[in-house]
């Protein structure tokens, strides 16, 4: 193995080989499917031809531009649903991992809540809270809240007992066993309901503007297909793929940095850091 | 090249044995084993100590077929090993018990890979498991037994197809102590009374001198046989026998082994 | 990658318990209190009965609903017949494609990004697309179903297949097993926990995906019921609607958790003492 860095054309010439059966398998892919549709094999009014497809991602994302307002707006209801229902549920989680009374007599109410599918809110929610963004925002909130909540309270709750019997005999009191110890130890399962979460917030977004909006990707994906133009509506689609990529990314990327110590290289960069940073204070 | 204490091969059925064998990793890069040869008579209990990296455990999966050597040969029962055979058996460190499995189908699993089982062969798996005294556990399920009770299931299974040449890889390692003293004592008796051949592996040097007839000292770096120390203990072995001077004078044997390459 | 969601099953747990130790008592009491509360606040005046349908008018909802109008039972089965249908469809092809993908890496690796893209797009939003292209009616609805209950299956099963334990792989091997010995006595048994646990995620999802494809179509079923109610602003029978889903859906909870006991009984410790008393008498029987 030599020391050398790798030259740029080296690693563009890497990464090339690696995509290229990808794009071979697309290309081949969106080839059948686009000579399938114009010879007839697939009636072109269910099943779109790629080329119809993609003069309405052009339109919609380049020529006329229309895409961007709505999916702003659906971005914006679900991230915004989704820090109200994870603000709401970490908080009630918190509480019930430090008094017991509470979390008894919460717990049923949550369940009951885990049982019911949230979608069912939705025309009542719309009741409640207009046609707006608000209605939206309500639903991806309360759909989101329970799995923060179950994953978080339980990461709370879970007791590592070698590590109770160290803090004891430390001496820590409960504020510092909760902050220095339950907090951190909890990290790992919260992600894992932000990332359940942050998905579900994104769905009871585009269903709550399927059942009655204006603007937003659910709202438009849904005219597009009733006025079956079904290019224009999976054009839309890609948006919403577009969105979830975004969310699952960012809550990636929050998972790494915050969680660092789960993955090798964050805790190689992490311990740099940390070197750094004592090195610098030592010198004061 | 390996030095003898005295030579394996003496007079006597030998039942496996190597001549240079090595294997080696990575296209080379790694040696984890080179120039072994061995005799192995029947009914003698071997055992392979040696730190991490001594190629211990890659010489057992070379005698039981599980990989092949880069050089070298190696023959049971006067035939090459070209893979895993019927009449080698193998012991792991983990116990490996199917966990939808009870106790008894966990014994009888080799016998169904080979075929249907027999009336005889449950039969003779439930005498196994008497034998590792665990009759009254038959019917349970591995997450109800603990980590030694899982070992004795394994060890069970280990018997059940009557083979006898057994392979054990470090089966004891992760017992506590009191446990793997048991279960060695009960080790040595049944492999005396079902007459096999056994190779142990362990990285533990009083484990490896009380039950064996050898001990082969393995030293890494690449991992050779360095040594090979005839055990003229009595048998059956109590364990107080390893509070005896002799027993402690192999044991400097070893260590000198080790410590002076 | 599995998706997993066993938390909930410990805060079920958790439940259960504290019903189980008298506690069940001082449950009733608050519900009862906060219901009467709700009651007394709606006959005052202070809650507005869009937002705080009156208890006893819900109450009078579900009478009416299951009894005396009846209605209520026609939309039920609409629902869970499709439900139920979609489901068992939608998840056998996860599985089924999830095992095949599993399989063969070459696949594998070309479906990885196709697979990417999938799981980030909410499936449900597909539903609109889907119900223009093949028609109001149930087609369209089963579509929906069986494309939102596709998903968990096929990933649990793909991870379930993949990741089978080394020690035990060499464990066989060296017991000269075949393939497909490997097959059926190894990787399908081992993998049947996470295929359990998607079959349950899908099931969630196949309810979910149906009241959607009710709230679009507006004909029957449960949700289009709710729909209605809602838009008449009889909010009591909406709501009696909604806690009737709550009741499918501890029952949809309760009926899978029995059937993971069943099925795969060794991860609990009554299905494992169930199964040794079973085997023992198979046994013991000549």
């Amino acid at each position: 193995m030599s020391d050398q860095p790798i030259p740029l054309s080296g690693r563009i010439l890497d990464i090339g080989v690696r995509f290229l059966p990808h794009l071979v398998l697309f290309a081949v892919i969106i080839g059948a499917w686009e000579i399938s549709v114009a010879t007839g094999l697939i009636t072109s009014i269910i099943i779109p031809r790629p080329s119809a497809i993609w003069s309405a991602i052009v339109e919609l994302y380049i020529t006329e531009g229309t895409i961007y307002r709505h999916f702003f707006i659906t971005l914006t209801e679900a991230v915004v649903g989704f820090a109200i229902g994870a603000g709401v549920a970490v908080s009630l989680a918190i509480a019930s991992s430090l008094w017991d009374p509470f979390r008894r007599y919460v717990t049923p109410y949550a369940v009951v809540l885990n049982v019911t599918p949230g979608i069912a809110l939705t025309p009542v929610i719309i009741a409640w809270f207009g046609y707006g963004m608000g209605s939206k925002i309500a639903l991806a909130a309360i759909i989101s809240f329970f799995p923060i909540f179950v994953n978080t309270l339980t990461g709370l709750v879970q007791v590592d007992e070698d590590r109770e019997e160290l803090f004891n005999s430390l001496g820590a009191s409960n504020v510092q066993v909760f902050r220095k110890l339950r907090a951190p130890a909890a990290l790992p399962l919260m992600f894992a309901g932000f990332k359940i979460g942050l998905t579900t917030a994104l769905i009871g977004a585009v269903v709550a503007e399927f059942a009655q909006a204006t603007d937003g990707v659910g709202v438009l994906m849904s005219r597009f297909s009733f006025q079956l133009n079904m290019a224009a509506s999976l054009a839309t689609l890609l948006s919403m793929t577009v969105i979830g990529l975004i969310l699952f990314y960012s809550m990636e990327f929050l998972d790494d940095r915050i969680v660092f110590w789960r993955r090798e290289s964050r805790r190689a960069a992490a311990s740099r850091a940390r070197a750094r940073t004592w090195a610098a204070q030592a010198k004061k | 090249m390996v030095k003898h204490e005295q030579s394996m091969a003496a007079a006597g059925d030998v039942v496996v044995s190597g001549l240079n064998v090595g294997k080696t990793f990575a296209a080379g890069t790694v040696v984890a084993l080179e120039n072994a040869n061995f005799d192995i008579k029947r009914g003698s209990f071997v055992s392979l100590v040696g730190p991490s990296g001594c190629g211990k455990s890659t010489l057992l999966r070379l005698v039981s077929g599980l990989i092949e050597p880069t050089s070298g040969e190696i023959e049971v029962h006067g035939t090459p090993v070209n893979g895993p055979r019927a009449d080698i058996s193998m012991m792991f460190q983990k116990a490996t018990l199917l966990d939808w499995r009870t106790s008894l189908e966990n014994v009888l699993l080799p016998t169904e890979i080979n075929g249907t089982p027999s009336k005889a062969d449950k039969n003779r798996a439930l005498d196994l498991l008497k034998l590792v005294g665990l009759e009254d556990f038959a019917f349970s399920f591995p997450a109800q037994l603990s980590g030694g009770m899982q070992q004795r299931v394994a060890l069970a299974r280990l018997l059940q197809t009557g083979a006898d040449i057994l392979l054990l890889d470090e089966p004891f390692g992760a017992l506590d102590e009191f446990t793997r003293e048991h279960l060695n004592t009960e080790l040595m008796r049944i492999v005396a009374e079902v007459r096999a051949t056994a190779i142990f592996v362990t990285h533990n040097i009083t484990e490896a001198i009380f039950l064996a007839d050898q001990v082969v000292v393995m030293t890494s770096r690449p991992g050779r046989m360095a040594k090979i120390i005839n055990v003229d203990l009595e048998r059956p072995r109590p364990l107080s026998i390893q509070t005896s001077v002799e027993f402690n004078k192999l044991v400097e044997d070893v260590r000198e082994t080790l410590g002076a390459v | 990658m599995a998706v997993q969601d066993a938390t909930s099953e410990a805060l079920v747990d958790t439940l259960e318990r504290s019903l189980r130790n008298r506690r069940i008592a001082k449950h009733v009491g608050i519900f009862l209190t906060l219901t009467l509360l709700w009651e007394l606040g709606s006959r005052m005046g202070w809650l507005d009965p869009l937002f705080y349908p009156r208890p006893s008018n819900i109450i009078r909802s579900f009478w009416l609903i299951y009894f005396q109008n009846a209605n209520v039972w026609f939309h039920l089965y609409s629902t869970i017949s499709l439900v139920i249908l979609g489901w068992v469809l939608g998840s056998m092809l996860g599985i089924g494609l999830g095992a095949l993908v599993g399989f063969n890496t070459v696949i594998r690796r070309f479906l990885k990004p196709y697979v990417i893209v999938l799981e980030a797009t909410p499936r449900i939003a597909v539903a609109p697309l889907l119900i223009a292209a093949l028609g109001f009616g149930v087609n369209s609805k089963l579509a929906i179903i069986m494309l939102v209950c596709f998903f968990a299956p096929f990933i649990n099963t793909l991870s379930g297949v993949i990741n089978v334990n080394e020690e035990r792989l060499e464990l066989f091997r060296s017991m000269r097993a075949s393939k497909t010995q490997i097959l059926r006595k190894l990787v399908l048994p081992d993998a049947i926990p996470v295929i359990m646990a998607g079959e349950r995620l899908a099931l969630t999802a196949a309810l979910s995906g149906a009241l959607v494809a009710e709230f679009i179509q507006r004909d029957k079923g449960i949700g289009s019921l709710i729909l209605v109610y809602t838009r008449n602003l009889n909010m009591a029978s909406a709501f009696a609607c909604i806690f009737t889903l709550t009741i499918i859906g501890f029952l949809i909870f309760k009926g899978m958790e029995k059937l993971d006991h069943y099925i795969a009984y060794w991860k609990y410790e009554g299905g494992r003492e169930r199964m040794s008393a079973k085997r023992k008498r198979t046994m013991v029987e000549p």
